[in-house]
């Protein structure tokens, strides 16, 4: 197999100097991306916009008629409708760190000229990062604001619900990117969608629960990011319980800091040999 | 600033098994255009990284600014300006966002910026086309925009790697003259390039790499006279010319001489003097030149005139 040019792997363990990230120099990085979003948005918003809504119809109210007591006391539309929130913020990350970051850093070189003024690669990551978990969170609100315009959220809590999606953003992001920087070859991008995103898509709780399947599937779900995502923005969307939306947060929380590392230290070895 | 722009001692990289950059001393002086030439693969660009920090120093030491390559590259970047070979504009962004953009890379305030920005677009010649998109520039604006951008943070020091690759006269004689005002103004220039017009024209100074060392170093014009002499002599020899023989007859007389494909090149302080001593029935020649040496023929003939591929 041919490596992408610069391909240099996880690179060298690097100390706090190289890996906690500027905040002014990451937000220079975040305000470019948000710059040409804000070009761009009407084309790019639609599709994820349309995506969600064709779930929503087909198995909330299509499959969901089917479906006469609900699950877990919760009509089956309503039970739906949050976790298409969060699963719009992973599909929105997934994009962004992976073809996005690809194209600028491989295909436009745009990395090269960031990197040789004073933005350092833990600044560029945490800026990319930043940004895709905004943009993340803009999706994830079109999304909010349809499903409680069709009367799908019974709880006022929701409205606590934007801030989540972010950190859930930020995980799927820096999964994204972590992918992103250490994969030799764009090729293989259909493999972190086919096997990772889109299994992910359908099996962390957002279209039937786990409590009547052998325990084995909801610890394999606990392992995902969308699964506590999915349970925060349902915890919010339906009545809230403290204690596991305080999890799911930590969760998602300590994943995105133990991850951030690395995709540092490749994206250093690959553009600053 | 006191001292040198630049100083490497004994630097060195190499890529894997690779050796790009071979334990090189080299200096250059504040306040000048400094020139580096070199066949491909030479190591040109891989010292140039170093200097802006897109390559790490791989072994002895080099000092940008003062400031020390290995630890202080944040510091470094902020006070010089880059042109890299390739152009790497930001091709979503208007002409005029693309230097704002850069000056926030920088941590400039955005309003403070402006003014400058206008100035950039002036110098670079491009102000007609600020709101155009970057895609829609011909090759010759991008170069120019691509040297307005390098500017944006004030440099002390810019590192042009072969700035004028690709463009055709016109163009590059625009960005030839943008670079003799910046040095006017004072500025460091440091650039690498495969024209030994363009190095001639803009270098006060200038080393030739070659396989990752220095071959040479000095002032154009004292380089012509250290490595090939005044003037040149171009032989085309005849079929029948026995080209041995013949340098054997004049060879002493030249201050060297280059021979390829038929082709005899000598280098003397009188080229004229050197051809009247040709003995022409012996030694029959189709053609004969007498020009001044260049440039050029110091560099082929310290890095010679096989072809190199790839860098």
């Amino acid at each position: 197999m041919s490596y992408e040019p610069g391909y240099a792997g996880l690179g060298e363990r690097l100390g706090p100097r190289d890996l906690i990230p500027s905040a002014g120099h990451a937000a220079a990085v975040w305000l470019r991306n948000a710059k040409v979003f804000s070009k761009l948005w009407k084309g790019a918003l639609l599709p994820t916009f349309l995506d969600p809504f064709f779930y929503l119809l087909a198995l909330g109210f299509g499959l969901g008629t089917y479906i006469a007591h609900g699950i877990n006391g919760i009509p089956y539309k309503e039970f739906v409708a949050p976790g298409l929130i969060a699963s719009a913020a992973m599909w929105s990350s997934a994009f962004e760190t992976t073809y996005n970051v690809y194209f600028r850093m491989n295909e436009l070189r745009l990395y090269d000229n960031v990197l040789s003024t004073p933005v350092e690669p833990q600044d560029l990551v945490a800026g990319d990062i930043a940004w895709s978990s905004s943009r993340a969170t803009v999706y994830g609100v079109v999304v909010l604001i349809v499903v409680a315009a069709v009367g799908l959220v019974s709880s006022p809590w929701a409205i606590l619900i934007p801030p989540f999606v972010l950190l859930g953003g930020m995980c799927f992001s820096v999964i994204g990117y972590t992918f992103t920087s250490l994969v030799p070859k764009i090729d293989l991008y259909s493999y972190f969608f086919t096997l990772g995103i889109t299994p992910m898509f359908l099996f962390s709780g957002i279209f039937f629960p786990f409590n009547q399947l052998p325990g084995w599937v909801e610890v394999v779900a606990w392992l995902t990011p969308l699964y506590h995502l999915v349970e925060i923005t349902r915890g919010l969307a339906t009545g809230p319980d403290a204690v596991s939306i305080l999890i799911h947060t930590a969760w998602l929380a300590v994943v995105t800091a133990i991850l951030f590392p690395i995709p540092v230290r490749a994206l250093r070895a690959r553009l600053v040999p | 600033m006191n001292g040198p722009a630049v100083l490497a001692r004994r630097l060195a990289k190499s890529y894997g098994d690779r050796v790009a950059v071979d334990g090189i001393d080299f200096e250059v002086p504040a306040g000048i255009c400094f020139g580096f030439l070199g066949p491909n693969g030479a190591g040109k660009t891989t010292t140039m990284k170093m200097i802006y920090g897109l390559a790490r120093v791989g072994g002895g030491e080099l000092r940008v600014l003062g400031m020390d390559a290995r630890r202080e590259r944040r510091e470094i970047k902020s006070r010089i300006g880059v042109v890299s070979q390739e152009t790497n504009l930001d091709g979503d962004l208007t002409v005029r966002e693309n230097l704002m953009q850069q000056a926030s890379y920088y941590g400039i305030d955005p309003h403070a910026v402006r003014p400058r920005v206008s100035e950039l677009l002036d110098f670079a010649l491009i102000a007609d086309r600020s709101d155009d998109r970057v895609q829609a520039l011909s090759g010759g604006m991008k170069r120019r925009l691509m040297v307005a951008r390098s500017l944006v943070n004030e440099p002390e020091l810019i590192v042009l790697d072969e700035p004028t690759t690709g463009l055709d006269p016109q163009a590059r004689l625009a960005v030839w003259r943008s670079l003799e005002r910046l040095k006017r103004r004072g500025v460091t220039l440091l650039l690498t390039t495969h024209y030994m017009e363009e190095a001639s024209r803009l270098c006060d100074r200038l080393l030739i790499m070659d396989e990752g060392r220095i071959v040479t170093e000095g002032a154009p014009p004292a380089l012509i006279r250290r490595h090939v002499g005044r003037e040149a002599l171009e032989l085309e020899l005849g079929g029948d010319c026995d080209a041995s023989a013949l340098l054997e007859t004049i060879a002493a007389r030249a201050d060297g001489h280059e021979l390829h494909d038929g082709a005899l090149t000598l280098f003397a302080d009188d080229a004229e003097e050197l051809l009247g001593a040709i003995d022409h029935d012996r030694f029959p020649t189709d053609s004969a030149i007498v020009r001044r040496a260049t440039l050029e023929d110091v560099f082929l003939r310290l890095t010679g005139r096989s072809l190199r591929e790839g860098e």
